[in-house]
């Protein structure tokens, strides 16, 4: 169980982390969600004790990160992938950490096993793929089997086997009855992998949820209609109390109003259409909505439609 | 966690990187190339010299004058043991396997003393017995490894480059990136060798209390009455090694790792 309480970092003006508050519990995956810039790899960072909170606190069971006595055995972290000397063999780069928790080559060896790399042990990473390095900083997370995980983007740069890869083994940490949080920009990752979501934009949580429900609240059912007379189905959906406004490709995002509803308007009036799809936003559509006011620097609504 | 698995963990993070023994490697080509040139250029002064001044003359007062060469080498080895780790960006990992920090400097800070300190006394001694032998073979009075004084200061040899080896590993906890403290570091070793560009109280005040110099002090066979005793000099760079050494447990407990 990691607890953040009002959790701050500030350098000078600027927030970075701000008063930030959520639990992360036992046995479910907790994805953590925001754009770039949000704040995520801060609030990792002041979790694992490297930055110093400006205000605030974060503990794991309790516990400071600095004050735990064997702190590998209790917490596993990936945070940065390139984080291993290139020219130190995979082995040595897990061994030099085992030893300073008093862990032994033979779980140096276990989870190079687990990660798949016991292959290319006596190899350097400055030779290994962005693949190979993730699964050396994953076995640099599992080298003590903690009870808590924290993972930062992992799959960021990995190709479809290895996202298949990490997507199974956090599912198969959680159900061991791991506290594991993940990070990631990428809501549509996300929704495979997580059970539970907190998304923070610009270093405050905007929502602490479980996944079915934050669909719930932020979709919004619609229906899409094409049809080659647009301007007079919509006054017509207008007047009966739909609410309109221009979907993809000139077709119309009609809310308030059934897909069959839509259709018998159409008929009575004969107007032919294209096309009739009931809508339900993706979660990558709910995100957005949720997060678009916390984007650090978006492109502007005129620049995306030249 | 104890130090002494910090101490394993560190040993292990110093064999594995080839840099090291590059540097060391180094120091011993430095110690025998400088320790053989400086022993040449001695003899050839004394053949050039009056009676008087080869009656005066100490052939253990070049012997050792490669070792403070040899320093910018041993304190670059101190140097990587830490800008290695901010180079590869695996200083936050080896923080959160120990994150308290006094504990990780300790660590790095005593396996780096003790290799640079083993290695004092063999490079010492390779430079003595070379610059002996190019003085033997120019027909000019040498000295031997067991002559009074000589093995002192072949021992402090070690005590020498385990300052310097920290004096290193202290610049790289200041500084973080290894170009800039192996530079910083190898001027500041070899800063008393443009003494005499000084106006001469400057001078002498370099030569004399300057922590290179006053270190280099351990080398010293006929110590005489004008400089530092030998282990005060060492003395004076052990205490400016330790001021080092505090600035750097400061900075590294308070910086975001």
């Amino acid at each position: 169980m990691i607890e953040l309480r009002q959790l701050t970092k500030r350098y000078g003006e600027v927030a970075v982390v701000d008063g930030l508050s959520f639990d992360v519990r036992p046995g479910v995956v907790t994805g953590f969600l925001g754009p770039n810039g949000a704040g995520k790899t801060s609030t990792m960072r002041m979790i694992l004790g490297l930055d110093r909170p400006t205000s605030g606190s974060a503990t794991i069971g309790g516990r400071r990160y600095a004050d735990l006595p064997v702190p590998l055995r209790e917490v596993g972290a990936l945070l940065d992938a390139q984080a291993a000397h290139p020219r130190r063999t995979a082995f040595d780069h897990l061994l030099s950490l085992a030893y300073a928790n008093g862990i032994g080559r033979r779980r140096v060896e276990e989870v190079l096993g687990i990660v798949g790399l016991a292959d290319v042990a006596g190899r350097r990473p400055g030779g290994f793929s962005l693949g190979m390095k993730q699964r050396l900083g994953i076995a640099v997370a599992l080298l003590g089997d903690p009870p808590v995980v924290l993972l930062d983007e992992p799959v960021n740069g990995l190709d479809p086997e290895g996202i298949r890869w990490i997507r199974t083994l956090t599912r198969g940490l959680a159900d061991e009855g791991r506290t594991v949080l993940l990070s990631s920009h990428l809501m549509s990752e996300m929704a495979l992998t997580a059970d539970h979501l907190v998304v923070i934009g610009r270093g405050r949580l905007i929502a602490d949820t479980g996944l079915e429900a934050f669909v719930q609240a932020a979709a919004q059912q619609g229906v899409l209609v094409r049809t080659p007379d647009a301007p007079r189905l919509a006054s017509l959906l207008r007047d009966a109390g739909a609410a309109v406004r221009p979907g993809a490709d000139g077709g119309l995002m009609v809310t308030g109003m059934s897909g069959a509803e839509v259709g018998g308007l159409a008929g009575a009036h004969g107007i032919v259409l294209h096309e009739l799809t009931p809508r339900r936003a993706s979660l990558e559509d709910a995100y957005l909505e949720l997060t678009g006011d916390s984007v650090e620097f978006a492109a502007s609504a005129a620049g995306a439609a030249a | 966690m104890t130090a002494y698995d910090v101490l394993r963990s560190e040993w292990v993070k110093f064999r594995s990187i080839r840099a090291m023994l590059g540097c060391l490697a180094g120091a011993v080509v430095a110690a025998g190339a400088y320790g053989y040139l400086f022993g040449t250029a001695a003899a050839r002064d004394y053949l050039d010299a009056s009676a008087a001044d080869r009656a005066a003359f100490d052939p253990t007062e070049t012997a050792f004058r490669a070792l403070v060469l040899v320093g910018v080498l041993v304190s670059a080895v101190g140097v990587l043991a830490v800008t290695s780790e901010y180079a590869a960006g695996t200083m936050p990992v080896s923080v959160t396997a120990v994150p308290r920090r006094g504990l990780l400097l300790l660590g790095k800070g005593a396996v780096v003393a003790v290799t640079t300190l083993l290695a004092g006394p063999p490079l010492a001694l390779l430079s003595f017995t070379l610059s002996q032998e190019a003085l033997a073979a120019h027909g000019v009075p040498s000295a031997g490894p067991g002559d009074p004084g000589v093995p002192g200061a072949l021992l402090g040899a070690g005590l020498f480059t385990g300052l310097i080896g920290l004096f290193g590993m202290a610049l790289g906890f200041l500084l973080r990136r290894s170009a800039g403290a192996v530079s910083l570091g190898a001027f500041l070793l070899i800063l008393p060798g443009t003494a005499g560009l000084f106006p001469k109280p400057v001078a002498e005040w370099i030569v004399t209390w300057w922590p290179s110099a006053a270190g280099a002090r351990i080398f010293a066979v006929h110590p005489g009455h004008e400089l530092l005793a030998p282990l005060a000099g060492a003395g004076v760079l052990a205490a400016a090694v330790l001021v080092l050494l505090c600035a750097a447990v400061a900075v590294f407990r308070r910086r975001d790792a």
